[in-house]
């Protein structure tokens, strides 16, 4: 039977947070939709509405014409909606095949599961991408030793598996390889022949190109438009999504940093970085330069700033203040003068139920002798906490009870103490108050005045494009484009991010 | 054989380092105690070890389901004093068929509490259970406050002495046990399991009842718990409100013993069962090896770290190669 299925003005919130404001999607049979939007903008919860796993909390669900209530994953399953999930619904413990048919295992009488049905049944799923796998994939081998591609591929056979009516794409193409690409894409012609209805979720442009006949943008939770792949072109979805150029940039332009950086030395110089992810990055940061990095999250921006800390492995030279280096643990890239304010403020950030003294105090310990001295370490925590204008109780009262914006504070003040001479922070005003990243923002600048080098990823456009003169935009381990000057504009930066080529804007 | 190879087989056969480890320590105990294979002393041996056998075999499918539950023992305890002060030693037959069947349904009561709470309002397992465990132990308590009660003379001799065919009774409830669960794992209640202490979100994403499943668990591991109570009244003759304490622990190693990793996912009632005969086999050859009294529990101990770091020691090695 033909499918249609439109979500009207769909709502969504986690605690205080709106993910979906507005959200509309409509999806026919035999049709490709493309979801496209930035990070954070209700891709992923919107598609999980759709498939029953979250419940929606405003709006409306219409199936075939009638009014629809998921409340589970179950229900939505039975009404053939199936999804590819972008983190993979695959338990990595049980084997391919147990994966691609738990919970629809066919029976044999008395309610013994009929595994030589299964094997043969997988056998001819795995048939569809016969050719693209690298080892040998066969049903009884446990996905977590597959690598991350077939691992993917297991995710979409089993989504496929029970032949759906509408199938969710959610980034499903990530992992895969070229030829792999390719060979979705031909299903994913021969499904939509069959009658499906597809709804794809992408970063990638020139997929969403190739594939898809309709494009739907979410902005911020809100679906800011719809239409036909064939009357738009790349510029046009760009523009959509970044929306109209605000007058007032929300982040003051900060100028005063790195002008005359020709001048200055060159500090870190990055040749043929390489780990499992990266692949090969070349760069240079001057000596008292904020170097911004941009992108879509996990284009390995994490796994860039890690390795430069010495807690990834990689291949490649380093080259930092006229010293080739090559950093095998934290503790050797922390002597040196590196610090890293990671991503996840909770968990990598802070001893979150000890006190503040402690965690300023955390990575210089050593400084201050055994017996410690607790006065000298004491000065030196209220010191740095008046230079970062940490709003406390006092150096023992725990870290929770800091807003994130002066837990954040805590994270770079214990480095600070530290004197580095190369700062790497990982979105550092995730979660931080308007009033703290302005003061954090003039840090940033200080700290570059006063010839500290800083490498600095946000997952906020407008930051990067306020604070660094030059950008480097990452796109699947690779610098996709370095942006500086004339050509450091919103629209070149979201067309970077998603791999869109310049050609393509022009 | 390659990486994914061996990953693929270890999941699969998680019990195989186990049953290494029962040759292993059967070998060291023939050696203290050369007459074990007789009939009799195997008989002996088996009808001690079996309460932590039916109790290991309950726990690891909590654990396997992702949980864990250390009321357990209480369950036992509670089992325990409610037959022997119910029934007596002067009790008739029929009132201790009664009262078993009574016993196994409380066993499930208590299970479904803790699933209850687990599996619905999304408690902690592990402080849950403690919690519970109180509950239960204080029940105990209640019922006989001072150790004695018993159960009638006609089914501790039964329990000791009836071999069929030559073998130890316990033999055949292990195997009985054995065969359910190998039915059960070609079942998709056996899958779900597997799937939820896996990954419950994928599981969860993929349209299994996780919670259902979870709550299941507890009640199977509560029903294990009330046959142990049965089978422990039935090997002591009395009550007393204790018997469960130190059993709850040892279930717990026996399962980490057999193959079953704490985290869920992976493992099994054969691992579990065989990791409780080890347990036994252990305590055995320390009391033949004359060793003085101040070192046994030391000795005890550091077989079961030993046997607990074993498996790990060996995928280290192979990483490293």
């Amino acid at each position: 039977m033909a499918l249609s299925l439109s979500a009207r003005n769909v709502v969504k919130r986690y605690g205080g947070v709106t993910a979906l404001s507005n959200a509309n999607l409509d999806v026919n049979a035999g049709e490709v939709v493309a979801l496209i939007g930035a990070n954070g903008s209700g891709k992923s919860t919107l598609s999980k509405i759709i498939n029953g796993v979250v419940v929606l909390d405003g709006g409306q669900l219409l199936l075939d014409g009638q009014f629809m209530e998921f409340s589970s994953p179950q229900a939505a399953k039975n009404l053939g909606i199936s999804t590819v999930f972008q983190e993979l619904s695959l338990i990595p413990q049980m084997t391919v095949a147990e994966n691609i048919w738990l919970a629809r295992e066919p029976l044999k009488r008395g309610g013994v599961i009929d595994r030589k049905m299964i094997r043969e049944k997988s056998d001819a799923l795995l048939n569809l991408f016969a050719g693209t796998y690298k080892s040998s994939l066969h049903p009884d081998v446990t996905v977590t030793s597959l690598p991350p591609d077939e691992k993917q591929i297991v995710e979409i056979l089993k989504a496929v598996s029970f032949d759906p009516r509408l199938l969710i794409l959610d980034e499903a193409t990530a992992s895969l390889d070229s030829r792999q690409v390719e060979r979705l894409f031909e299903l994913v012609k021969r499904w939509k022949q069959e009658g499906k209805a597809i709804v794809f979720v992408s970063h990638r442009m020139e997929e969403i190109f190739r594939i898809a006949d309709r494009y739907s943008v979410l902005k911020n939770g809100v679906t800011v438009g719809t239409g036909a792949m064939k009357d738009v072109n790349t510029k046009d979805i760009v523009s959509l999504m970044v929306g109209e150029e605000s007058a007032e940039n929300a982040v003051e332009r900060k100028k005063a940093v790195a002008q005359n950086l020709s001048g200055s030395s060159v500090e870190l110089d990055v040749n043929e970085l390489r780990t499992d992810f990266l692949k090969g990055l070349t760069f240079q940061l001057h000596k008292g330069e904020l170097l911004g990095i941009g992108g879509l999250k996990g284009q390995g921006q994490r796994d860039l700033l890690l390795a430069l800390f010495g807690d990834l492995k990689y291949t490649g030279s380093i080259n930092f203040s006229g010293e080739l280096v090559h950093f095998k643990n934290t503790r050797q890239a922390m002597n040196k003068g590196v610090a890293l304010v990671p991503g996840e403020r909770a968990k990598e950030g802070l001893l979150f139920i000890r006190s503040i003294l402690e965690n300023l105090l955390l990575p210089s310990w050593g400084e201050y002798g055994f017996p410690t001295r607790m006065r000298k370490a004491r000065e030196s925590a209220n010191r740095i906490g008046s230079t970062l204008n940490l709003k406390m109780a006092g150096l023992d009262e725990p870290v929770t009870g800091l807003s994130g914006g002066n837990a954040q504070k805590v994270v770079i003040g214990k480095w600070l103490l530290r004197n580095p001479r190369l700062l790497l922070l990982d979105d550092p005003t995730k979660g931080v108050d308007v009033g703290t990243k302005a003061e954090f923002y003039r840090l940033l600048a200080r700290l570059c005045a006063d010839g500290l080098s800083v490498l600095f990823y946000s997952s906020d456009d407008e930051e990067l494009l306020g604070l660094c003169d030059r950008v480097l935009v990452m796109h699947d381990g690779n610098i996709r484009q370095e942006l500086f000057g004339e050509t450091l504009t919103k629209s070149n930066l979201v067309a970077a991010s998603l791999g869109a080529s310049r050609e393509s804007m022009q | 054989m390659n990486k994914h190879q061996w990953q693929t087989f270890t999941l699969h056969n998680p019990y195989l380092f186990s049953l290494l480890l029962l040759v292993i320590i059967t070998l060291v105990n023939l050696f203290v105690q050369p007459d074990m294979f007789h009939r009799d002393t195997i008989n002996n041996n088996m009808r001690v070890f079996l309460p932590l056998i039916l109790l290991a075999a309950g726990e690891a499918v909590v654990i396997l389901g992702g949980g864990i539950d250390i009321s357990v023992g209480s369950i036992v305890s509670i089992v325990n004093v409610i037959l022997a002060t119910q029934v007596g030693l002067q009790g008739n037959p029929q009132k201790m068929y009664l009262m078993m069947g009574f016993v196994l349904l409380v066993g499930m009561a208590a299970g479904a509490i803790n699933g209850f709470f687990v599996a619905y309002m999304r408690l902690q397992p592990i402080i849950t259970t403690y919690a519970t465990s109180f509950l239960y132990a204080g029940l105990a308590l209640f019922i006989l406050p001072n150790p004695g009660g018993g159960i009638p003379q006609s089914f501790s001799s039964f329990y000791r002495d009836t071999t069929p065919l030559g073998l130890p009774l316990a033999f055949f409830i292990i195997a009985l046990i054995l065969l359910a669960w190998g039915f059960v794992q070609q079942t998709r209640y056996g899958r779900y399991l597997s799937a939820v202490g896996g990954k419950a979100d994928a599981a969860y994403e993929t349209a299994v009842p996780v919670s259902a499943i979870q709550f299941s668990t507890y009640v199977a591991a509560g029903l294990m718990a009330a046959l142990s109570g049965i089978a422990v009244t039935m090997l002591v003759s009395s009550g007393n409100s204790t018997t469960g304490d130190q059993l709850t622990l040892s279930s717990i190693t026996a399962v980490v013993i057999g193959g079953t990793t704490l985290s869920g996912g992976v493992g099994g009632v054969a691992g579990a069962m065989i990791g409780a005969v080890i347990l036994g086999l252990i305590k055995n050859i320390i009391s033949f090896a004359n060793i003085d009294t101040w070192w046994q529990t030391f000795v005890n101990a550091a077989i079961i770290v030993v046997a607990l770091a074993a498996p790990g020691v060996i995928n280290l090695f192979r990483r490293k190669r």
